[in-house]
């Protein structure tokens, strides 16, 4: 059946791609929250656009496929007209149906970097830090007209946006950890933490420990996001396996906390890829069912303010919000942690066009979302803005040192293991 | 159009304006109605000067184009149902200036209605129409359509806060068109023209400062004869609501299954909101709630507090939604009728829903006596999207023959345009394509819209019998049938009250003798006036019994005041009015009904004529059941005729028959 799901979990219920294009009734309500839509006032780059176009794709009217490409692959993934739309129509999965229908193989980078993550994985971290160590030298700056000679443009862009080079992963430091006799919470490292950003999961099992107690790492492998979005479904599945038989082999009753909420509310989707596979259907679902991302870890936790915080504002990541419903609770914790420091952002939900590898795919429509979010940060005087997704914190940190250098951006978990931290110096403990 | 056209466009833009993809064409194929048509391409202009020259490019060629907004019309006025280019006008989207001072936004066509909004909120101001889709929609497709929303029963619908526009016209040509314009007034006829007479590049609006209270009160209904009853009544005690919305039983049953509003489960449902001061609104809202009760409505309930108010409105933002849930597609059908028929609608409507199989959720915008049936269907299934297509068609029948109209703010459009016959007699619709054909000779400017094609009378004429000719104004009539056939020029003097004495040569048209209240519809508010009467006397008579024409004092007849353009206010009240054409033939033109853009707004654009357009026979005005203190109306002046007045004139009055020195 190729490389195709075929049949979607929908608000409305499971539902065939077909149908589940065809719920679009073409009001048009989510136009103004597509966000490059609003950029480019091209309907060919709207939500309503795309379903459409899905729609008459698997109809087989249009003659010539490949004149879609441009939309489908200029769509950020981002959810946010699925929560403007009444019956929820799900684009994000649908244009991945259409994308995937029209490359019949995928794109080899994502595929190598795919068997890469599943299968050789030390052979991919030795990679990883022979070329942090060399960017730390400065020798990748060198490498980026090479890349680009090769018909890689998009990875030295890469190199150029990541400004993180760690030489120890974080999961290297969290197998080090103690073993736990009773569980209360097990933590799941996205490869966004785990090979760019350690100091965000050591932030988040920080923040765990002192609200929870006691948990464990999981010692996951990649949740299978990169092969679902740009490879293989096959791929996907044999990850989300992976993942789902370490859950239940790490005995942890409680939460499995993530701290990249694409990759949390990727875990929550496990069970739409294993719609022809009831047994483990019910697995994914029982996993699915335990996912918490840290907006909700934190929503109602005793957080104590944050003392001499600079003027600081939150962006809403989107799969948080608009895949998760998070945005309450994500700004619930993050006004009580900055109180009176805190700012509120105009358009805080609308994507910054990080959205995992699109930055280097689409850089120039990228390149007008962040500027026009690093805009609304400056107009809200913030100094310090927190998210909590991977590719946000990539994607704000390069676009801020661009168009607004006076703000830095820190993960939202970050900030809690700070307050907490605080807390315990001052003698508040956590709970009180 | 051949390659060589598009090269030739895709040359005169700059780059990235034109997309030519099938993709990118099958994006732009659609809008928020049933029926898909293809452009050749699509042109994304940045400014009135882009916009010109696919404009002017199209009318040199012949080529169609469509203008549009954010494609979510319902009435399938934004698809390009004959080819050719599309013109997205998304582009156009900054709000130019706010004058807090002088009441006055001026904005590009693209800008979206929530942008505004949003901008006017920040000094405490805002824009009344608020159509439904107003997060998406774009000021220019308001002003196309004529858009209206829950607020326009105290606000007026979109014409109403237009102050001038800046438009590309067929001929390619950017002119400016305002509401102070002496003569006929061109700027109103642009509003609700559908794209037809030319492309909106820039609009004045009125803005209003906020109102500093706002009450909401939700009622439910033993019947929908009881809760019309009520809303006649809250009219008549001097409320007028700014919103008056209605939801019948089916509707809040699928309400609620989606989203617990926590509604009433009674026959009808009424959502009524107050504004004003603090003391009004809370005056208001007791008389509303007393007058409620006293119509037996079981349940009611008050709201001050934004959060409060949001819980009560939360069923009734819900409606749509619920329904999209409930199947693939939704037509929201739109008629409007007298308010006081608004139960034989409802009536009429639930009996050809039994027959085709169909349920509709209906809402209502009650206060204007627009209602909304919405059917839920899968547009894939052929029979059931005939059904339901039948089904609509005949309640906008049904709403035409209970004295209504066909559209009440969604348009014509393509879906329409054949119903129209129902409404127009085959004269009206001559005028109109008189207008259109003089306007847009070429015929480029979004064809296919609003009119049906000439002939193909096939779906019978006129659905309502037209009223009788009064046997004064039936002479009137055959005399200038007489004097039409001779050539002979006319002098339309009325009864003489503004109009000079003829000048030598011509034939006098005099409308003494015809001085009758035709109509006066309590239930309705509205009065339908012969041209003869005197308004002063029709002012006491009405006074009389508590009705108000919110008019300064203004001497003389009806006819005189309204073909001198006496007040520029006048437009706001005018609902309809009876012509006399240049050729004898009688044109019925608008209605009894507040909301209505079924056709173009030929009513007002006789406003300030002078006779040269046509001889006033009756015009049909909105009452009030309060009146207001106005400052005195200055002198009326007569006009010189500018070029699109030429137009317009040429349409009504091809030989110059009347009041020939205007064009002279």
């Amino acid at each position: 059946m190729g490389n195709l799901l075929h049949r979607l979990i929908t608000d409305l219920g499971e539902r065939s791609d077909y149908d589940a294009a065809s719920q679009c009734c073409r009001c048009g309500y989510c136009e103004q929250a597509c966000p490059t839509y609003v950029v480019t006032g091209d309907e060919t780059r709207s939500a309503r656009g795309r379903n459409q176009l899905v729609r008459l794709l698997i109809e087989g009217r249009l003659s010539d496929p490949a004149s879609a490409e441009d939309a489908l692959h200029t769509c950020l993934l981002c959810g946010a007209c699925t929560a403007a739309c009444y019956a929820r129509v799900a684009t994000a999965d649908i244009v991945l149906e259409g994308r995937r229908k029209l490359t019949e193989t995928p794109h080899r980078l994502a595929r190598l970097l795919t068997r890469l993550l599943a299968e050789h994985r030390g052979l991919l971290m030795l990679l990883l830090k022979a070329a942090n160590l060399a960017k730390r030298l400065g020798l990748t700056a060198l490498a980026r007209p090479a890349l680009r000679l090769i018909g890689l443009p998009g990875l030295a862009l890469a190199e150029e946006h990541v400004r993180e080079a760690p030489l120890v992963f974080l999961e290297e430091v969290l197998r080090r950890r103690p073993a736990v006799k009773d569980p209360r919470w097990s933590y799941f490292a996205p490869c966004g933490p785990n090979f760019l950003y350690p100091r965000v999961g050591l932030a988040t099992v920080a923040v765990l420990e002192s609200l929870r107690g006691p948990g464990v790492f999981m010692d996951n492998g990649c949740c299978g996001l990169l092969a679902y979005n740009y490879g293989e479904l096959d791929d996907a599945r044999a990850m989300a396996r992976r993942v789902i038989e370490r859950f239940e082999a790490s005995g942890s009753r409680g939460p499995v906390v993530g701290d990249c909420s694409s990759c949390t509310a990727f875990l929550k989707s496990y069970p739409q890829l294993f719609l022809s596979e009831p047994d483990w259907k019910v697995r994914a679902e029982r996993f699915a069912a335990a996912v918490r991302d840290v907006p909700e870890v934190l929503a109602d936790a005793p957080l104590p303010e944050l003392a001499g915080l600079p003027a600081f504002t939150y962006h809403d990541s989107c799969r948080a919000c608009h895949g998760q419903g998070l945005q309450t609770a994500a700004h619930a914790a993050a006004r009580r942690l900055a109180g009176s420091a805190y700012r509120e952002l105009p358009e805080s939900d609308m994507c910054c066009g990080g959205a995992g590898a699109y930055a280097f795919r689409n850089p120039a429509l990228s390149d007008d979302l962040i500027q026009r979010k690093a805009g609304r940060i400056a107009a809200s005087g913030a100094r310090l803005v927190a998210a909590s997704g991977t590719s946000c914190l990539i994607q704000l940190a390069q676009g801020l040192k661009k168009y607004y250098p006076e703000c830095e951006v820190v993960h939202l978990s970050e900030l809690a293991a700070r307050a907490l931290a605080q807390g315990a110096k001052d003698g508040t403990p956590a709970g009180a | 159009m051949t390659k060589q056209d598009i090269a030739d466009l895709r040359a005169s833009l700059p780059p990235g304006t034109l997309l030519t993809g099938e993709a990118q064409l099958a994006a732009y194929s659609y809008d928020g109605a049933s029926r898909r048509g293809r452009p050749e391409a699509v042109a994304l202009p940045r400014g009135a000067d882009e916009v010109r020259r696919v404009v002017a490019f199209c009318a040199d060629r012949r080529i169609p184009y469509v203008a549009r907004g954010a494609g979510t019309n319902l009435s399938g006025g934004s698809v390009a149902s004959r080819g050719g280019v599309l013109l997205s006008l998304a582009r156009l989207d900054r709000i130019l200036s706010v004058d807090t001072a002088a009441l006055c936004a001026v904005v590009e066509p693209g800008v979206v209605n929530l942008k505004l909004q949003e901008e006017l909120a920040r000094t405490g101001h805002y824009y009344a129409p608020d159509p439904s889709s107003f997060r998406v929609s774009t000021i220019g497709g308001n002003i196309a359509e004529n858009a209206g929303g829950p607020r326009c029963l105290k606000y007026g619908v979109t014409t109403d806060h237009v102050l001038a526009l800046e438009a590309v016209m067929p001929d390619g040509e950017l002119v400016r068109f305002s509401v102070e314009d002496a003569g006929p007034e061109v700027m109103s006829l642009l509003v609700g023209s559908e794209g037809t007479l030319g492309v909106v590049t820039k609009a004045w609006l009125r803005i209003l400062p906020q109102p500093a209270a706002v009450r909401t009160v939700l009622a439910g209904f033993p019947s929908v004869e009881a809760a019309v009853s009520c809303v006649s009544a809250i009219i008549a005690a001097g409320v007028v609501p700014r919103a008056l919305e209605a939801l019948d039983r089916a509707t809040v049953a699928t309400v609620e299954a989606y989203r617990k509003a926590g509604y009433p489960g009674t026959e009808a449902v009424l959502l009524i909101e107050m504004d004003g001061t603090p003391e009004s609104a809370a005056r208001e809202a007791a008389a509303v709630e007393r007058l409620a009760r006293e119509y037996g409505a079981s349940e009611v309930r008050s709201a001050e507090a934004v959060a409060d108010r949001e819980r009560l409105w939360e069923g009734r933002r819900g409606a749509y939604a619920a329904c999209a849930r409930l199947a693939p597609n939704v037509l929201v059908e739109d008629g409007v009728v007298p308010r006081d028929r608004l139960p034989e609608a409802v009536r009429r409507i639930r009996e050809i829903s039994a027959r085709h199989g169909i349920q509709p959720a209906l809402l209502f915008h009650a206060g204007d006596g627009n209602i909304h049936p919405n059917i839920s269907y899968d547009e894939r299934d052929p029979a059931q999207c005939a059904r339901v297509k039948a089904a609509g068609q005949e309640m906008l029948r049904a709403c035409v023959e209970l004295g209504g109209s066909l559209s009440g703010e969604h348009g014509v459009g393509t879906e329409k345009r054949e119903a129209m016959r129902w409404l127009h007699s085959s004269r009206v619709l001559r005028l109109f394509r008189d207008i259109k054909g003089s306007f847009d000779p070429e015929g480029s400017a979004n064809p296919g819209k609003i009119l049906p094609d000439e002939g193909g009378e096939a779906g019978g004429g006129p659905v309502r019998p037209a009223r009788p000719l009064s046997a004064q104004a039936a002479l009137l009539a055959g005399k200038v049938k007489a004097c039409a056939a001779e050539g002979r020029p006319m002098a339309v003097v009325g009864s003489g009250s503004r109009s000079p004495a003829a000048p030598p040569g011509c034939a006098e048209l005099l409308t003494t003798g015809m001085n009758s209240v035709l109509d006066w519809d309590k239930g309705n508010y509205t009065v339908t006036v012969e041209a003869g009467v005197s308004v002063r006397s029709l002012r006491a008579e009405l006074a009389s019994q508590g009705f108000h024409l919110r008019w300064p004092d203004l001497g003389g007849t009806l006819g005189g005041v309204l073909a001198s353009k006496a007040w520029p206010g006048l437009r706001e009240d005018l609902l309809g009015m009876r012509l006399i054409l240049a050729d004898g033939e009688v044109a019925d033109l608008g209605g009894k009904v507040v909301k209505n853009v079924a056709g173009y707004d030929a009513a007002r654009l006789v406003l300030g004529s002078w006779g040269t357009l046509g001889v006033i026979v009756d015009a049909t005005l909105r009452l009030h059941s309060s009146a207001v203190e106005l400052p005195a109306a200055g002198e009326p002046k007569a006009f010189c005729a500018g070029p699109w007045q030429r137009r317009v004139k040429q349409a009504f009055d091809l030989k110059n028959l009347l009041n020939p020195w205007f064009h002279a």
